[in-house]
């Protein structure tokens, strides 16, 4: 009926369909993007890293193993799949064993950082006062800083071991966990169960501990997969600038960084490294993006339950 | 007003001033010994102390800072080691390059991303809208270093169209600007995206369209007004995240900007440059984030600032 009021504008959406229609088809139409990027990123997350894991495996030539004979080799001769580098190393067998590396540290900084932010965003939700300035002041700082030459600082100084590399970048990191930890945790202090547990003479270590803490966790937790992708970028960052981890293995951004000059000559050197690394860290940023996309939906579409 | 910028203005003092001490004391903390680096091989013990005393170094640590503070206050960050010249007036020759470019990035995802992230709100959820989502999450996920190496070998060695490195012309600006700008993409068309979506649900837009204004004038004029204030946050606390992917961009195009500085400044473990660098850089981007904040009352006369909590 009231379709024919409707301006032609045919991109808008139309007025003659009930709001049921239209949360239902956009609701449907949501779900499955967020289920395509869901499943594509899960498909590139594991195309890397599950020979990544597997490298030790795999019936690959040893990393370090130089063939000065068999120098720059092309991808998909000698058996060599990725070609050769600059010292006759397979390209492929140093591509996986430096990924395993890389995703360590990765992995290693989100865990920490999600600790330190989890920690320090929910003490400065919960408690607010002095903690939550502090807190919050510090987060400020830091985002207002241009981290990566700080870190380089850090890691120019301190040397380029994994544990220093995997603290500098949870270091980084930490102010995203915190701040959406804390804003949760805000909502959750004002929610009945809180204070129910208050009264029944709990103290606000534990309410905070016990109750609040494992009720923010999921919610905080659709950050880890985006904080990993960006571990990996900025892992490979430092690296390439040759601040990244030596041992056991070089890692991406050195790989990188060493094929450059051969760029003219021997493009698989720095093609296919940085492919490796852009597959990994576009699989982990569609799954990400997908388990944020559904939860929204489902949020929306969905009445809550309980709160 | 005044009363909010004063308080602004301390508290950005206070966070640089914290930033440079952090510097300072991380710096001596740190192994390695710049006499060394700047001794010829054959010097003697004896060369070191010389060149230690010269720089400043044999002082306990305590009365270095005390003397750092002090020039500080007078606008004198020290002579840098490598340059022999005064460590600021290096950075700040550096500076134009670095800022440059980085408006220059900042200008060119505005101007993709803006309507990049209109024309993804008014196609939202169709596959059209998944595939450009998709594109840009890509362009996010590469590293940016490896971008530019890839951007440099195609248009500037294999298709010798621009300048592979330096600032000789304009036209060098385009690759450090476009690879900056592919990583920015995503970020800032998806916040455009998600502001449009809000603002063209809601029912001041029912009420205009009802009223018969144009669906283009609907678009650009009321929605995206609207959604100005959170797009101009956005890119203004991008702004240090900015000039991280700048430092990385720099080194890869040989910039001569303040990026390719510190890189060098941290290899040869000059203090007083890696010092005047942090302070300078780190008062840029606080200073932008002030501008940033003191700009929403002319985006959005509904704020009054000092009020806000």
């Amino acid at each position: 009926m009231s379709a024919t009021l409707t301006p032609s504008a045919s991109s808008a959406r139309s007025s003659a369909v009930t709001a049921r229609h239209l949360a239902r088809a956009t609701a449907t139409r949501q779900r499955r993007s967020a289920r395509f990027k869901l499943w594509a990123g899960a498909l590139c997350t594991a195309l890397v890293a599950l020979p990544v894991a597997l490298a030790s495996l795999l019936p690959l030539p040893d990393p370090d193993a130089q063939n000065l004979a068999g120098r720059r080799v092309p991808p998909l001769t000698d058996g060599h799949l990725f070609g050769t580098d600059q010292l006759g190393r397979d390209l492929l067998s140093r591509i996986l064993h430096g990924g395993q590396v890389s995703l360590t540290v990765g992995i290693l900084a989100v865990v920490v950082s999600g600790l330190i932010g989890i920690a320090a965003g929910s003490a400065a939700g919960y408690f607010g006062g002095w903690i939550d300035t502090v807190v919050s002041r510090l987060l400020e700082a830091q985002m207002a800083l241009p981290l990566l030459m700080m870190l380089l600082l850090v890691v120019a100084l301190f040397g380029p071991s994994v544990t220093v590399i995997t603290c500098v970048i949870a270091i980084a990191q930490w102010p995203e966990v915190a701040r959406l930890t804390r804003s949760l945790v805000l909502v959750e202090r004002e929610k009945p169960y809180v204070a129910a547990a208050r009264l029944l003479g709990m103290r606000s270590w534990s309410v905070l501990g016990r109750h609040v803490i494992p009720n923010v966790l999921r919610p905080a937790s659709l950050v880890v997969l985006l904080l990993l992708a960006q571990a990996v970028l900025l892992e490979s960052a430092l690296s390439f600038l040759g601040a990244g981890p030596q041992r056991p293995f070089a890692t991406w951004g050195r790989i990188i960084s060493d094929g450059q000059d051969y760029i003219t000559t021997s493009w698989w050197l720095v093609t296919l490294p940085g492919l490796v690394i852009a597959l990994l860290v576009v699989g982990v940023n569609l799954m990400g993006d997908g388990l944020r996309d559904r939860i929204r939906t489902t949020k929306t579409t969905k009445p809550a339950k309980g709160a | 007003m005044t009363k909010y910028l004063a308080r602004r203005l301390g508290q950005s003092l206070l966070t640089v001033f914290l930033t440079i001490s952090t510097v300072f004391v991380l710096v001596r903390l740190a192994p390695g010994d710049p006499a060394a680096a700047y001794a010829p091989p054959s010097a003697t013990t004896a060369d070191l102390e010389r060149i230690r005393a010269q720089f400043g170094l044999d002082k306990p640590l305590v009365t270095q800072y005390g003397i750092f503070l002090r020039d500080l206050l007078n606008g004198d960050l020290g002579t840098s080691y490598s340059f022999h010249d005064s460590a600021l007036s290096v950075v700040l020759d550096r500076m134009p390059y670095t800022i440059t470019l980085s408006l220059a990035a900042i200008a060119v995802t505005v101007a993709v991303a803006v309507p990049l992230g209109v024309w993804m709100a008014r196609h939202a959820d169709t596959s059209r809208e998944l595939g450009a989502n998709v594109l840009t999450i890509t362009g996010q996920s590469m590293p940016d270093f490896w971008t530019g190496v890839m951007l440099l070998t195609v248009f500037a060695v294999l298709l010798p169209v621009l300048p592979a490195s330096g600032f000789t012309s304009w036209s060098g600006l385009v690759l450090p600007t476009v690879t900056i700008a592919i990583l920015q993409l995503a970020l800032v068309s998806r916040l455009v995206r998600r502001e449009m979506t809000t603002a063209l649900a809601s029912p001041y837009i029912t009420v205009a369209r009802s009223r018969g204004v144009s669906e283009r004038a609907l678009t650009w004029r009321y929605a995206l007004a609207n959604s100005s204030v959170p797009l101009v946050t956005a890119v203004g606390t991008r702004f240090a995240a900015l000039l991280n992917g700048v430092v990385l961009v720099e080194v890869v195009f040989g910039w001569p900007g303040v990026g390719s500085l510190v890189v060098r400044a941290l290899e040869t473990r000059d203090y007083p440059l890696i010092q005047a660098t942090v302070l300078v850089t780190a008062t840029l981007a606080i200073l932008v984030q002030l501008l940033v904040d003191l700009a929403y009352p002319l985006l959005d006369p509904r704020v009054r600032l000092g009020k806000a909590a």
